[in-house]
């Protein structure tokens, strides 16, 4: 009997569950200080200075820094190939130096006795700022005042990708639709806020706590800006309250705290409150783009055209301009254009900095891509299935390749069956009677309205993944790897891989992942790879250890007395694409405009699944989220850049009782691209959301439907749309 | 996050919270429920002095329904009020608490809390204006009463001055009067972003609106026409109601789209209060 594919009950829960998990905001160290960021409420200026005196003088109050106490360093980019030459001159600075260029932004840290006394202080440090015109949005940046002198520019790098004669596609079209569409900022919103806890032990070491999702990277950051040898540092990952992309890309406070630890050899603590991380963690999301679709009478999708930006803010952060390189990727989706061109711009604004938010890109260019087709299909009276259904690529044509130049990489669908999933999720939603039950709504004049979208995602990026497999004494194996937890359950998924490649029940697999110690390298948990990537790194590594062990049985007393190690890497050159689509059955409330979910369904390749639970968990709380952006989620910025959405009372993130409950249907083509054949996916539930959530509303809507071109659809726009 | 300092002490009794506000001075306040007051200290909008806890205070929780009178103690929970299940005379209450916030919100927020707090869009104030409340007010002097109409001044404003207790209020309502209440909020629990409490009996009409001005107000060209026409007028009366209003608006929210809501919940609740009459 294999682990794999099996509902292993999580390892991770019993704490959770019992009260007894250690949240960084639970841990105390002795004599420890608390850290509390002073911020910019500024959108753009020149910061003449910064007076400390009173708050220095404030009870309990042992320190304050600003930026000249620290190094005039930025914090760099992690991903290698999202790094231009442009890039690295609009990177972020630990403090504020010279200018503050969005509210929010950290100009100083007050240090006192307790959390309380912290924030009373850092009420008293006065900011002289010469106010200079925001920057508000992308369409104002190119003429606006630039943010970044050396750069010279708003317009950070613009990107193309281009396949076959567009122009001839688009000229031979029998209809072209033409329409700007506009994705609100929005942000992963983790449950728990950022947390840094830092102290010099007894041997001098630094230990930092409250470390995630990419700490390898972190730690050697650190290092260099403290200017210690790597080694001195240990980053430690206690339990963590979600990600979403937005915890554990290394932020200003990752340097902040540690540094002030040193410098005042005492422990320092800071925990973000909730106010703080709306404005200064990661946002996303926010793009507008400019598409022409070209069909035929027949249905059948020819070219696409579009020219986008997306808005970075104020600072180009640690994933580089990843955004746009990867929404041009998924653009196209699952369809086989005879041509397309496609032009993407990283954008700065003074607003809270971007960065990648759970299924960054794909979920972008699912929305608008999605709502041409469905246009396409309005103009051209077809039902936007069979639309869908002419178009997607046939399992008979994969692998599919589009050869977009010598300047990007192919876009290659490896595998998979993309009409065989999109009938399955028909099939899930029982298509045939929702159209019935959608009639006889119509007749009592209910407004009713079902939307589909269909995408593909990219996913299982690499370079690769190391993992170690050290047998114990106890009988038990310990593997170590380096990505991370972020509380998805990634601990269960790879202890059932472990444990079928090793031939030993689950309970004999210890996955340690948690330090900068025990797993010395590793890339993290991000883009739906820690299964792809540490799943096959355990699988050549349980392969190595057996070569060792020799024949038979694993004895891991024998093996751990013996001080035989198995080793593995994992490499992976190019990402997988894996497949979905998405069903959703909305009802409007005609007077109020406000829009009800009566079903959700998701579908998805996954090419093989480890844990079917956790995969559903995934799927669907994605989905969760992909409707909440459809229907509440917004932050927006007024015309001075600053904020609106501060707290929980602006920015809606809908519960249990707004939503209804959502199907998953998961399908297993293997992927080819390695030798587990999975797919990621921790992200795709997300992607195709709000597509078809915004489809079904333009439909229900009518003719109206077809200025449903923006989201959140929340009850005032679409009372508006309604008309009288 | 965190509150600003603040001396505090709590209260066995209104005598004694009344000396203990007074030994505050201007910029004590007292805490009840929390649910609206303790958020504000932790965003630190408000920055009071002395926090003089009365959550504790015996004998004033009571609900005693008296002829055309319905009196609630200053400390009746949003979950005890829900819970309530009067004939359609006093419908609307019940029916107003339980659009407070969640279970967890009304297990601790206080009718005097929400009156004295005086959110444009809260519910309570709204139905207080439409049944005619009269507020009870303790001071160290005495014991005043303030009628709803003259109890809310603005956004977060009331009649109240410093020192001052609200210690319960009465509700009024005829005896073949029918009350109902309908609220609109982006989700359940949020707050409104606008409200309608309606009042019917023969020669009696009430609609009082909340989320649409500073304060709560009646609408007497709806009511008047509500008294002459009954269940016929719904739509004609709503359709008044909703023009005849000062609507302001905001970006989530414009004057044209909360109008629509007055229409729009002040049919609802008519069609309510009037069922099966």
């Amino acid at each position: 009997m294999t682990l794999v594919g099996t509902d292993v009950r999580r390892s991770e829960d019993r704490p959770l569950l019992t009260g007894r998990a250690s949240f960084v905001g639970d841990l105390r160290r002795e004599g420890q200080l608390w850290g509390r960021v002073v911020r910019s409420h500024s959108a753009h200026g020149v910061l003449n200075g910064i007076d400390v005196a009173a708050a220095r003088a404030s009870p309990g109050v042992v320190e304050v820094i600003t930026a000249a106490d620290v190094p005039d360093a930025r914090i760099p980019i992690r991903l290698p190939f999202a790094e231009t030459p442009q890039s690295t001159l609009a990177l972020q600075p630990l403090l504020a130096r010279d200018r503050v260029r969005f509210v929010g932004e950290a100009v100083a840290v007050v240090v006192a006795e307790d959390p309380y006394l912290a924030e009373d202080a850092a009420e008293l440090v006065v900011l002289d700022v010469h106010e200079l015109e925001p920057v508000a949005d992308t369409r104002a940046a190119a003429a606006a005042a630039t943010l970044h002198e050396e750069l010279g520019v708003n317009v950070v790098n613009t990107f193309a990708l281009a396949y076959g004669d567009t122009a001839a596609a688009f000229a031979a079209a029998d209809v072209v639709v033409r329409e700007t569409l506009r994705m609100p900022r929005d942000a992963g919103t983790p449950l728990e806020t950022r947390g840094v806890l830092a102290e010099v032990d007894d041997t001098g070491r630094l230990v930092v706590w409250g470390a995630a999702k990419v700490k390898h990277f972190n730690r050697d950051v650190l290092a260099r800006l403290l200017d210690l040898p790597p080694e001195r540092i240990l980053l430690v990952e206690g339990h963590v309250g979600g990600g979403f992309g937005v915890r554990g890309e290394f932020y200003p406070e990752d340097f902040l705290i540690p540094f002030l630890a040193v410098r005042l050899g005492r422990p320092v603590k800071w925990i973000e409150d909730r106010r703080e991380h709306f404005v200064a963690a990661n946002h996303s999301r926010e793009q507008e783009h400019e598409l022409e679709l070209a069909v035929a009478a027949d249905g059948r999708l020819l070219a696409l055209r579009d020219r986008f930006s997306v808005d970075l803010g104020a600072y180009v952060r640690t994933q580089g301009v990843l955004l746009p390189l990867i929404t041009l990727q998924q653009l196209v989706g699952p369809y086989a254009w005879d041509a397309f061109e496609l032009e993407g711009s990283a954008v700065l604004t003074n607003k809270t900095p971007a960065g990648t938010f759970r299924a960054p890109g794909v979920t972008e260019a699912t929305f608008v891509r999605e709502r041409m087709v469905d246009r396409a299909a309005a103009e051209l009276g077809l039902d936007p299935v069979e639309l869908r259904r002419r178009n997607l690529i046939p399992a008979g044509s994969m692998p599919f390749r589009f050869d977009v130049g010598e300047h990007a990489p192919p876009i290659v669908y490896d595998g998979g069956d993309f009409p065989a999933v999109f009938a399955a999720l028909l099939e899930r939603a029982g298509y045939e009677a929702l159209r019935e039950d959608q009639r006889r709504a119509a007749a009592d004049g209910r407004r009713v309205g079902v939307g589909v979208s269909a995408f593909t995602e990219m996913g299982g990026i690499g370079p690769w993944e190391h993992a170690r497999i050290v047998p114990l004494a106890d009988g038990r194996f310990c593997v170590q790897c380096g990505i991370a937890s972020l509380g998805q359950g990634v601990q269960t998924v790879l202890a059932q891989i472990a444990g079928d490649q090793l031939g030993v029940p689950f309970d004999a697999i210890e996955i340690d992942h948690t330090d900068t110690d025990t797993v010395p390298m590793g890339f993290g948990a991000f883009a739906s790879r820690s299964t792809v990537l540490a799943g096959n790194a355990i699988a050549l590594a349980a392969q190595d250890l057996r070569e060792r062990a020799g024949p038979g049985a694993l004895d891991a007393a024998r093996l751990a007395a013996e001080g035989v190690v198995g080793e593995g890497r994992f490499e992976k050159e190019a990402p997988s694409f894996s497949f979905g689509a998405n069903l959703s059955v909305v009802e409007l409330d005609p007077d109020t405009g406000a829009v009800r979910v009566l079903k959700h369904v998701v579908a998805f390749d996954v090419g093989r699944t480890v844990n079917p639970t956790l995969l559903r968990g995934q799927l669907a709380g994605g989905a969760a989220q992909g409707i909440a952006a459809a229907l509440w989620e917004e932050l927006p910025y007024d015309e001075g850049a600053q904020p609106l959405a501060t707290s929980f009372v602006e920015y809606l993130l809908p519960t249990v009782v707004d939503l209804p409950p959502i199907d998953v249907v998961v399908l297993e083509f293997p992927s080819a691209g390695n030798p587990l054949g999975l797919k990621g996916g921790g992200e795709a539930g997300v992607a195709g959301a709000p597509a078809a959530v915004a489809n079904a509303v333009a439909e229900a809507l009518g003719e109206a439907g077809a200025r449903v071109v923006e989201l959140p659809l929340a009850p005032a726009r679409v009372r508006a749309l309604l008309g009288d | 996050m965190k509150p600003p300092p603040f001396a505090y002490a709590r209260a066995e009794s209104v005598e004694e919270a009344l000396e203990l506000l007074a030994e505050g001075g201007e910029d004590a306040k007292a805490l009840a429920g929390g649910q609206s007051l303790v958020p504000a200290l932790s965003f630190r909008l408000v920055r009071p002095t002395h926090l003089v806890d009365v959550d504790r205070v015996r004998g004033l929780d009571g609900v005693g329904a008296d002829g055309d009178r319905l009196t609630l103690g200053a400390l009746v929970r949003h979950a005890t009020l829900a819970r309530l299940q009067p004939d359609i005379r006093w419908r609307a209450l019940p029916a107003a608490a339980r659009e407070i916030g969640h279970d967890a919100i009304r297990v601790r927020g206080t009718l005097a809390g929400s009156l004295a707090h005086a959110d444009p869009a809260a519910e309570l104030p709204v139905v207080a204006l439409a049944l005619d409340a009269e507020l009870v007010v303790a001071a160290r002097e005495g014991r005043r009463t303030v009628p709803a109409a003259d109890f809310f001044l603005g956004p977060f404003t009331t009649a109240l001055a410093p020192g001052e207790l609200l210690v319960g209020a009465t509700f009024s309502a005829p005896a073949d009067g029918r009350t109902a209440f309908a609220e609109f909020a982006p989700r359940a629990g949020d707050f409104a972003v606008a409200c309608v409490c309606v009042g019917i009996g023969a020669g009696w009409a009430r609609i009082s609106v909340g989320g649409v001005g500073a304060t709560p107000v009646r609408a007497p060209e709806a009511e008047a026409l509500l008294a002459a026409g009954g269940a016929e007028a719904i739509d004609e009366v709503a359709t008044t109601a909703a023009r005849e209003l000062e609507v302001y608006g905001d970006r989530t929210a414009d004057e044209r789209y909360r109008r629509g809501l007055v229409r729009t919940l002040t049919r609802r609740a008519l069609a309510e209060a009037l069922e099966a009459a």
